[in-house]
């Protein structure tokens, strides 16, 4: 039952709309609401402000009106605006899956010691993804709304059995005359099989290239071992050829953070400058497969990569301020997050989670999984993501399954102790897996959380460079 | 005719590992302590007693690691903690219809209402 609008006019010269609060360093608090604006203000002033006690001539009145943190007597579209720019936000739920992970086999040729997807010997056949799999992937892929579909062909070494590949992206195109989605792939490759043939095919098919590069040869080699010990060089020479085959943006890379890595920020950077990105993924080593099991996920805490960070960080906005562009992609997706109507569809920041509306896995063996690390979390044992299997389980029985349905409803973190009450909610997510595999259950207590601990370091140094370094601020806001 | 001073909290005494002290509920609500009992939870354990009139009996129980001065530290900050949930109360209690209002009005024109 709802009340007539003038019910919620205040009498105390303005009513304060719905929004959340958290302290943003010592002396500071940020103030978000639920359709991700933000205010920063002294801790008197909030209080003044909770209690209709700010006067409207102060500046803070001023930022909070226009951010609809409030109501007066001269907010005539206020509620009608929030509401939209609300469903705006929750809009993009309504076409569901667009990123649709083919696990074409995981056998590799490098034996990377934080490797989270348990990888399997090159000779081990049976790990490969068979074309009956293939075809009721693509079956069931074709069943879901999005208007845009990305596969992206996972390993495993994937090129290590390029034939499957082949067949689902020609079988995809063929059946997309029918579909008419807007149709992407993606090969997520450490490119030590990328022949002229690959190559050859991904310029037809306009097929882009996803890579691993860890910085400088030596740290490289040291963190992504291949028999002959050359792995920076076959990347960096894949790289090359991949551009002048391709062109300069087909390919991309990313970093997986070690020990060896954290004293090493500013070299990685400078390396991928040396290789002519204009991105870096500054990304933590997540706590699965052989992380696990040979520790490289627990050789370092989150504070310590959160000075990784924001080293890397600084580095990065001192190599704009010289002219050259460069931008860490997790920084631009938070960017998104704080200044896009629509947030941003990034799998891992979703409310609720990604697992299966944002993303879904067919592995090498028919298994679907609701996201890449619900199948790595499953190499050791732990099924909690497993949403069926394709030869068994149609598309309606899945995604409406007990197992998705109850992970999605849980990983809403508006419902969630502490995220309830977090100003840091609408950039943030829920990320369920991590959580299972380091908690021991999907939503996990957020004081234990790495993940809130990384979230909240982040987004705090982030707000922080945009409120008090305007030379920073022009730099990121380029990125969004 | 002379006024009776109010009485001053006691300081916090760390003592076999934990501080003991007193919240009065008429300056902070329990859900407020709850919340707060269970934000600081990576750094003690805040058992709740039974309340009596209008003051609930708190122990802060620490871990075996803990030096004084830290123990000391926390008590203050869980103090600050409950003034900012005691905040949040206050705009949760002012802003909940109207947030529902909002997300009524953000999805009534879609099928997530049922409109029997």
């Amino acid at each position: 039952m709802f009340h007539d609008r003038s019910r919620y006019q205040s009498s105390r010269g303005y009513q304060l709309a719905p929004f959340r609060f958290s302290p943003l360093d010592g002396s500071r608090y940020i103030a978000t609401n639920d359709v991700g604006e933000y205010v920063v203000l002294p801790r008197e002033e909030l209080v003044e402000f909770i209690s209709h006690a700010l006067p409207p001539d102060r500046e803070a009145y001023k930022s909070l009106k226009s951010r609809h943190f409030m109501f007066d007597e001269y907010s005539r579209v206020a509620l009608e605006l929030l509401a939209l720019k609300y469903r705006t936000r929750a809009e993009q739920l309504a076409s569901f899956t667009g990123l649709h992970i083919f696990v074409v086999t995981l056998r590799c040729d490098h034996s990377c010691p934080y490797c989270q997807v348990s990888r399997q010997a090159e000779g081990r056949l049976d790990f490969d993804m068979s074309q009956e799999h293939a075809d009721q992937a693509l079956n069931f892929m074709f069943r879901s709304p999005s208007p845009a579909l990305k596969i992206e062909f996972q390993g495993g070494e994937p090129l290590l059995h390029f034939e499957r590949i082949r067949y689902i992206v020609e079988r995809a195109k063929a059946l997309n005359q029918v579909h008419g989605r807007d149709l992407q792939f993606v090969i997520a490759s450490n490119l030590s099989r990328l022949t002229d043939e690959v190559l050859a095919f991904c310029r037809e098919h306009g097929v882009l290239l996803s890579t691993s590069l860890d910085g400088p040869e030596a740290l490289h080699n040291a963190q992504r071992p291949v028999r002959g010990g050359d792995s920076h060089q076959r990347t960096i020479d894949a790289i090359r050829r991949a551009r002048q085959t391709l062109g300069p943006d087909a390919v991309s890379a990313l970093m997986t953070t070690t020990q060896a890595s954290l004293e090493r920020v500013e070299d990685i950077i400078d390396e991928y400058v040396r290789q002519g990105f204009h991105g870096i993924f500054l990304r933590n080593v997540s706590p699965y497969g052989f992380a696990v099991r040979q520790r490289a996920s627990r050789q370092y805490g989150v504070e310590a990569w959160v000075e990784f960070y924001k080293r890397g960080l600084a580095h990065i906005l001192r190599i704009n301020e010289q002219g050259y562009p460069l931008q860490e992609e997790f920084t631009a997706i938070l960017l998104q997050k704080l200044f896009s109507p629509r947030g941003s569809t990034y799998v891992d920041l979703q409310s609720p989670s990604g697992i299966g509306i944002g993303a879904l896995v067919y592995n090498y063996d028919g298994a679907v999984y609701a996201s890449d690390e619900g199948r790595m979390l499953a190499e050791m044992g732990d099924f909690s993501f497993r949403l069926g299997h394709l030869s068994r389980d149609s598309y309606e029985s899945i995604m409406t399954s007990e197992t998705l349905l109850t992970h999605l409803s849980d990983t809403m973190p508006e419902g969630a102790p502490m995220c309830g009450d977090c100003a840091f909610l609408p950039y943030c997510g829920a990320d369920p897996v991590f959580h299972q595999a380091t908690l021991g259950d999907a939503v996990g207590h957020k004081a234990f959380s790495a993940f809130c601990k990384k979230q909240m370091g982040v987004l705090r140094h982030l707000i922080g460079l945009l409120e008090d370094d305007s030379r920073a601020r022009d730099i990121l806001l380029g990125w969004r | 005719m002379t006024t009776k001073e109010p009485e001053a909290p006691p300081p916090f005494i760390f003592r076999d590992g934990a501080i003991q002290t007193v919240l009065d509920l008429r300056v902070y609500r329990l859900t407020a302590i709850q919340k707060s009992a269970y934000r600081f939870a990576e750094r003690c354990t805040a058992v709740l007693g039974s309340p009596e009139a209008d003051r609930l009996p708190v122990r802060f129980v620490f871990g075996p690691t803990i030096i004084e001065q830290d123990a000391l530290e926390t008590a203050r900050l869980f103090f600050q903690e409950l003034l900012d949930q005691e905040l949040r109360e206050q705009v949760g209690d002012e802003t909940r219809a109207l947030r529902a209002l909002i997300i009524a009005q953000a999805f009534s024109r879609t099928d997530l209402i049922r409109q029997d």
